[in-house]
């Protein structure tokens, strides 16, 4: 079996098994510092003129969606080789293999605000083997609910991610 | 600004991504892949230079958008997909037509292209003018 064949039956058995990750308490800080990230003061002057006055800070749009992961860890010696860990890897934890994003759709229901409790809900829903023009592929599906601690829904991500051989794996295109 | 039409071409807008900013916003977002701030892991993985994030990409295609809509406008869904990869300090262009116009939503057509205008991002924007 190749590498993409053990890629495509590690995710063909997680299809649709939803796992629920903690993401914590939001807070200010933590949507100022990503907007920091994009270069945008305007919104970190709202929000703290906002908390200043005891009114709702609501996170940046995309501030769920872009954030890859609510763990504490892993430290760095749990890491790939390529710096992923585990839980944005699901499916390639030892194989010699390259990860990009293919792309995402992101759906906005309900701002999250600072102090709200968030849950992420995660699932591999699809895992296709695909031949490219640079070679074969494993196209892998992920579907992430965001909900606050009342049930409602936030921010859904539906996203996939390309799997390829490494450039120095002996299969590799 | 005119109330918006389907075929509006919406001025574009030129930027770059520094490496400085891909460490931040992987350090925000918690992304230690290291494709996006070692620029010499990313040469081993063909790529050449440290690889902008498909969610910064996002954020570029739904902040011009916003920008263009004005204050009273609200992010309802973005899409977009990733066809070549874009790297630090590359020259890129954000650029968007309106495709459709319902009541007080407005979709766009968006994409990031490279200097020579190849397409790194396309996608579509929904917003809500409210």
């Amino acid at each position: 079996m190749n590498v993409l064949d053990e890629v495509l039956t590690r995710a063909r058995s997680l299809v649709d098994r939803w796992e629920d990750e903690d993401c914590g308490t939001v807070t200010v800080k933590d949507f100022c510092r990503y907007a920091a990230a994009l270069n945008d003061a305007d919104y970190i002057d709202r929000a703290r003129n906002r908390e200043a006055t005891g009114e709702p800070v609501e996170a940046p749009a995309l501030f769920l969606a872009a954030t890859m992961s609510w763990e504490d860890g892993p430290p760095e010696r749990e890491l790939r080789p390529d710096g992923l860990a585990a839980r944005e890897s699901p499916c390639t934890m030892g194989l010699p293999v390259r990860q990009v994003h293919g792309g995402q759709t992101v759906r906005l229901l309900r701002a999250p605000v600072a102090g709200s409790r968030v849950t992420a809900s995660r699932a591999v829903t699809s895992a296709e083997r695909k031949q490219g023009r640079s070679g074969a592929f494993v196209l892998l599906g992920l579907t992430t609910r965001f909900t606050s601690a009342d049930g409602t829904e936030l921010t859904a991500v539906d996203e996939t991610i390309v799997v390829m051989e490494a450039l120095d794996s002996p299969g590799a295109a | 600004m005119n109330p918006p039409v389907a075929g509006d071409i919406c001025p574009p807008q030129r930027y770059t991504h520094s490496t400085v900013q891909l460490f931040r916003f992987s350090a925000v977002s918690w992304n230690s892949h290291r494709i996006h701030y070692d620029a010499e892991f990313a040469a081993s993985e063909g790529f050449p230079g440290a690889v902008v994030q498909s969610t910064l990409h996002g954020e570029t295609l739904t902040r011009y958008a916003l920008a263009w809509a004005g204050p009273n406008s609200r992010l309802e869904t973005a899409s977009w997909r990733n066809r070549t990869t874009a790297v630090a300090d590359e020259p890129l262009t954000w650029t968007a037509t309106v495709r459709t116009v319902e009541g007080t939503r407005v979709s766009l057509e968006v994409a990031v292209l490279k200097a020579d205008g190849t397409p790194c991002v396309t996608g579509t924007v929904h917003i809500a003018l409210v």
